[in-house]
């Protein structure tokens, strides 16, 4: 049995035909095409694929997809401005390297929004703590500490 | 199936319906993997995160939780800072951001694993949950809730709706020992109550998790303290003894001879604390 699912996304409304147990993952990579949230782990343990839903950071993995209808989910898709011009955090990211094979990137940057958006100046603990559930392989940690840094301390802002 | 009831009493019809059939979805962070993983493949689920479970109030001095409340909104509210600050602090210590988003602390109960951080400081504050189902609602202790590894007290017709916490005297305690700091599960998580009057103890609550089938309460730890004078001997030995009530397994995350050894060393931690006793 099939579901009709709506939610706004990236400030869209969208619809699809959704199973009860589909994820939220499965609907905005395989039905709806939007890329950025990544399939890592699929047990909530990775964070590659967080998303915002209604401005708060969850794991598209572990959501069941009925669960946001009618409600807001954001992706990085809808972070930078519509004539192609990088938001702050990625502008960051890539002027600090932030990224290397960039599979968690997605994700780090949705934390990071989410972050930034509730706390405009974050202390290092406080940058830790909210990207602690995003695994990077590569181990850009470092670097990513220092971009998120940087766009709250003012530096890369426009 | 996917139901989303609009309030409690829909959910219940709903559970009444359906029987063995029915899964009920909260947050989804431990049901979901066992879908995504383990081909679980729910007949009918029911969702629960719109049926008005999400709040944190002071009833008559008493703090009533209901069961939809997240991890998140565990961690900033006063009331639970300055009424039950080690549930506080377990919630802070769970999982991920994201993760504490979407969990909610009814889940945390039902999902019943041993190793449940929200069920231990619960347990060391007596708390009770509403169960409830169409027949009306009952209350069951925390410590009468766990009946081993993913089982519990909950009827297939039931959904944990409220969590009371009575008044707590004295200075609580969590603390928790994972693999990592954060996005791990407790090798061993300990909540201490004492309510000391100068150095003497009036009133002691013990509860380990992750140290047997069920979050526990060590009463005979908690007779070792109660009534006496506390110093860094009697800490040892109530260490010790609590120790003795756990029944440990080895598994993925430690042995059970690690966990006795490690448990002992954050029960001594967690007492002196409380205590307020400078080690």
């Amino acid at each position: 049995m099939k579901y009709a699912l709506s939610f706004n996304l990236n400030g869209n409304p969208v619809d699809a035909l959704v199973k009860p147990t589909d994820t939220l993952l499965d609907v905005l990579r395989n039905k709806l095409h939007v890329k950025s949230p990544k399939r890592g782990c699929d047990t909530g343990d990775c964070g590659a694929c967080t998303v915002l839903l209604d401005g708060q950071p969850v794991r598209a993995c572990l959501t069941i997809a009925m669960t946001v209808n009618g409600r807001e989910i954001d992706t990085i898709e809808s972070f930078g401005s519509k004539d192609g011009k990088l938001h702050p955090l990625q502008q960051s990211f890539h002027e600090h390297g932030a990224t290397q094979c960039g599979f968690c990137t997605p994700g780090m940057l949705v934390s990071a929004k989410a972050l930034l958006d509730k706390n405009l100046k974050p202390s290092r603990d406080e940058i830790v703590d909210a990207i602690s559930g995003n695994i990077c392989r590569c181990g850009t940690y470092y670097e990513v500490i220092e971009a998120i840094q940087a766009v709250s301390d003012g530096e890369g802002k426009e | 199936m996917f139901f989303a009831p609009t309030g409690i009493e829909e959910a219940v019809k709903l559970l009444a319906e359906h029987g063995e059939k029915a899964t009920i979805l909260a947050g989804g962070t431990d049901l979901v993997p066992k879908i995504n993983y383990y081909d679980l493949r729910p007949d009918i689920l029911v969702y629960i995160g719109g049926i008005g479970l999400n709040f944190i109030k002071n009833k008559s001095g008493r703090l009533v939780i209901g069961a939809g409340t997240s991890w998140t909104s565990l961690i900033g509210n006063a009331l639970l800072a300055e009424k039950a600050s080690a549930l506080a602090e377990a919630a802070r210590l769970g999982g991920s951001w994201a993760i504490r988003n979407a969990g909610t602390i009814g889940g945390n109960l039902a999902n019943a694993s041993p190793a449940a951080d929200l069920a231990t400081p619960l347990l060391a504050m007596d708390a009770e949950l509403l169960l409830s189902s169409t027949g009306g609602a009952r209350i069951v202790p925390v410590k009468e809730f766990f009946k081993g590894p993913g089982e519990t007290a909950l009827r297939a017709d039931e959904l944990i709706a409220e969590i009371y916490v009575p008044p707590v005297k004295g200075k609580t305690v969590f603390l928790k020992l994972g693999r990592r700091k954060s996005m791990t599960l407790s090798v061993v998580n300990v909540s201490v109550c004492l309510d000391m009057e100068d150095r003497t103890c009036n009133e002691a609550r013990v509860a380990l998790g992750s140290m047997a089938p069920t979050p526990i309460r060590c009463t005979k730890a908690e007779d070792k303290i109660k009534g006496k004078k506390v110093d860094e001997a009697l800490i040892n030995e109530c260490a010790t003894t609590a120790i003795a009530e756990s029944n440990p397994v080895d598994d993925q995350r430690a042995t059970a001879w690690y966990r006795k050894k490690a448990g002992q060393a954050l029960v001594a931690r967690a007492l002196a604390q409380a205590a307020g006793i400078d080690r």
